[in-house]
């Protein structure tokens, strides 16, 4: 590993942290679009700015485009309380027109720089440790390293200043009013970093990296914890996991290192949406097929119950009389067998004493509602669970 | 070349008329099946599978290696379909929200897909070039036969939309009780996704995947502000659209080094300006101005309660009081008084007022009704 890949890896983690921490709001406040729009909105603000100093390093440059940035989210909110329109298609209608204002400046005026938009939208992180910051002659390290590197610390300083109050009011904004936080104040704070963010990342990774980093770890870890501190660590590490890994595949397959780093973060993503223990699609369908299968044999005992005659109560009386479909009758039957709820004599079925108690419990519950006979329940049965 | 050269050669120029046709074409079809999503409150769906259509344009080239547009196109279409199916399965099946599926399928694939891109770059291939023309669009690479098939599924979609007409329009407003009539909500729900799907794929060549999003949203929800007919609303946002495609065209073929996509966006987003100012019933500025008229309306009714409140305690309810006692109460203005006169509620004589006779009943009736509206 020589200097300048180790660097690019730094920058790249250092870029995954400073998105994972607002991302994780964005996702939890379900703002997660807005990145999106930002990050394609600042493209005027850019161009701008550019016009202005024909210096694209200027930090002048990053203030327009942040500032671009929050237009974009005061736009959005302005033709929502119109209410002529809902949020979203505010949101589909702002910043398309926005970034065709800027690709319309670039077209007419910026051709011959270097200023094209898929550098906009796609970067290189490749170059950046080529672009370095040069202090009274010394050379101090990569200039976006720098850039980067200070948003980071902002972030990390005021998540922790704020802590309390971004908890409070993500989760419950009346709360947070009452008590005195400006929800309002908040909202546009986070805006601003996430803004802010955006611009400085996207000259590193491009814009679509930079969406890809706010939403898909924190999404990721979403799925694993519902506690907001295990959730911000959780979205760091996957951010860090996914741009390292995704630098080496890059590197491997000679090709995007943006691209390869969102293609990382969409596998993550993909594991833990299919295999995650709780949450994940596999655990959701077994646990519905499980449900079903309960439910089932709910239905079962209490048609038993229903019915002394001996007809009603023969095994092959199963699929014909209740008429179960995707659940096997075998299934249930089997189930009611293993937890002691029915005898099978001579292909005829009746309930066990324990069964007999049960259903009656259960045809209890149905009649009152009461969440006091389910509790006990629970204990003896696995049924409605969650 | 100028505007009005333009349109004498829309008529004989071959490449012209090409273009237009085809941005007219697109701007209808995405303008009639945008209205459905944005009433589906699915606006921001055109945006991420337009992203979400990359990767598979790039496997596309990557199978068969010829950059054949309708190849390509199918691509787009299943990789379009496979994303916004995947939106939906996180949906339903995660407690992940709608605005964190969209983002991360549109993030996630558009990423994948530039991974694809540049792959295909490096390989030694002299086709590739081109390919990402589908990124920002280029409305000059239009040829007939693709404005043909543009025209082909926008009848088709004409057709299913005229055949399944009842059932979209339950489908949307109410869609429970469609499912308790007994339809087969879930084909339904595929078929409009399907074709919502299908014109995005169709614009990507035109407008490119960035701006593919504003050409579905803006013509519906310019449409939206005239009119509450869903109907209506999809003829005016067909028309939108199409008259979208060819302004823009034609502002972009008039000058240099302005690119036919943004120009088209630009011109749909002034439409919804308009729309979101000038439209009678919705829009800002009538709004406004009624909101004025009933201040006003407000302000005068209070004058003549108070009026009547004095007259009241007079046998004589057109016993002359001074105007001076008015502006003690509230500072009416010296025009809510005339505007009284003008109704003929009140006369002033010099710094006199006095109600009329219908000032007063209207007054007594006035107050009547707000004593039985408080109770």
């Amino acid at each position: 590993m020589n200097s300048a890949q180790i660097e690019i890896q730094l920058i790249a983690s250092l870029v995954a942290i400073a998105c994972a921490i607002p991302g994780t709001f964005l996702v939890l406040r379900k703002m997660a679009m807005i990145s999106d729009a930002i990050s394609h909105s600042i493209l005027p603000g850019i161009v701008i700015g550019f016009f202005i100093t024909q210096d694209l390093n200027s930090p002048l440059l990053i203030l327009l485009a942040a500032f671009t940035g929050i237009i974009t989210v005061v736009l959005v909110e302005y033709i929502q309380k119109t209410g002529l329109v809902k949020e979203d298609t505010a949101i589909g209608l702002v910043f398309p027109a926005l970034f065709s204002i800027g690709v319309i400046l670039i077209a007419k005026n910026a051709n011959d720089v270097h200023l094209d938009v898929d550098a906009v939208l796609l970067g290189e992180l490749a170059f950046a440790p080529f672009d370095r910051l040069f202090i009274g002659g010394t050379d101090v390290g990569p200039k976006s390293l720098w850039i980067i590197g200070s948003i980071l610390v902002i972030t990390i300083g005021l998540l922790l200043a704020f802590f309390k109050e971004l908890k409070l009011s993500t989760f419950d904004k009346g709360l947070a009013a009452s008590l005195g936080f400006s929800p309002a104040i908040i909202h546009y704070g986070l805006m601003s970093v996430a803004s802010v963010t955006t611009v400085g990342a996207f000259d590193a990774v491009g814009a679509i990296l930079v969406v890809a980093l706010m939403i898909a770890p924190a999404a990721t870890a979403y799925l694993l914890t519902t506690d907001l501190k295990k959730m911000l660590w959780l979205a760091v590490g996957f951010g860090v996991l996914s741009a390292i890994s995704g630098y080496w595949f890059a590197h491997w397959l000679d090709a995007s290192i943006a691209g390869s780093i969102t293609t990382m973060l969409g596998f993550i993503f993909l594991m833990v949406f299919l295999f995650a223990p709780s949450k994940g699609i596999i655990a959701v369908m077994y646990r519905e097929k499980q449900q079903r299968t309960e439910v089932s044999l709910l239905t079962f005992l209490l048609h038993l119950k229903n019915h002394t005659e001996e007809r009603e109560r023969h095994v092959n009386h199963l699929q014909e009389h209740i008429n179960w479909q995707k659940v096997r009758a075998k299934t249930v039957l089997d189930l009611a067998l293993k937890n002691n709820m029915i005898v099978v004599n001579k292909n005829i079925v009746s309930l066990t004493k324990k069964g007999d108690a049960f259903t009656s419990k259960a045809i209890d519950y149905i009649i009152t509602n009461e969440d006091a006979q389910i509790e006990d329940m629970k204990d003896d049965f696995f049924l409605f669970r969650g | 070349m100028d505007i009005t050269e333009y349109f004498s050669l829309v008529f004989t120029d071959y490449t012209l008329r090409t273009i237009t046709l085809g941005t007219a074409i697109l701007g209808a079809v995405t303008g009639m099946l945008g209205s459905f999503a944005v009433l589906r409150k699915q606006s921001l769906l055109g945006d991420a599978i337009s992203h979400a259509a990359l990767p598979g344009i790039a496997i596309a080239f990557l199978i068969t290696g010829a950059k054949d547009s309708n190849t390509l196109l199918l691509g787009a279409l299943v990789s379009g379909l496979v994303g916004t199916f995947w939106i939906r399965g996180i949906i339903t099946k995660t407690h992940l929200k709608s605005d964190t599926a969209l983002g991360l399928i549109l993030s996630l694939f558009f990423g994948f897909g530039m991974l694809l891109l540049t792959f295909i770059q490096k390989q030694p291939n002299a086709n590739q070039a081109g390919l990402d023309k589908y990124l920002f669009g280029q409305a000059a690479t239009l040829v007939e036969s693709d404005v043909w098939l543009m025209a082909i599924v926008t009848g088709i979609c004409l057709c299913v939309l005229l055949l399944f007409w009842k059932e979209f329009k339950l489908l949307l407003f109410d869609a429970d009780y469609t499912k308790t009539l007994g339809f087969n909500t879930k084909f339904i729900d595929i078929l409009i996704t399907t074709f919502i799907v299908l014109a995005i794929v169709l614009g990507l060549q035109t407008v490119g995947v960035v701006l593919m999003s504003a050409m579905l949203l803006a013509p519906a929800a310019a449409a939206r502000q005239w009119t509450n007919s869903l109907a209506t609303m999809v003829f005016l946002a067909a028309i939108f659209g199409a008259f979208s495609g060819v302004f823009g065209t034609a502002i972009s073929a008039s000058q240099n080094n302005l690119s036919t996509g943004p120009v088209i966006v630009l011109v749909a987003a002034v439409f919804v300006a308009f729309s979101f100012i000038f439209s009678p019933s919705r829009g800002l500025l009538f709004k406004q101005i009624r909101f004025i008229k009933n201040r006003r309306d407000l302000e005068l009714h209070k004058t003549l309660a108070f009026m009547y409140h004095i007259a009241e305690t007079h046998e004589n309810i057109s016993h002359p009081h001074t105007i001076k006692l008015l502006n003690n109460f509230q500072g009416f203005t010296k025009k809510t008084l005339q505007k009284l006169v003008e109704k003929n509620y009140a006369t002033i004589d010099g710094s006199m007022w006095s109600l009329t006779d219908l000032g007063f009943e209207t007054a007594a009736n006035l107050y009547t009704k707000q004593n039985t509206e408080d109770e």
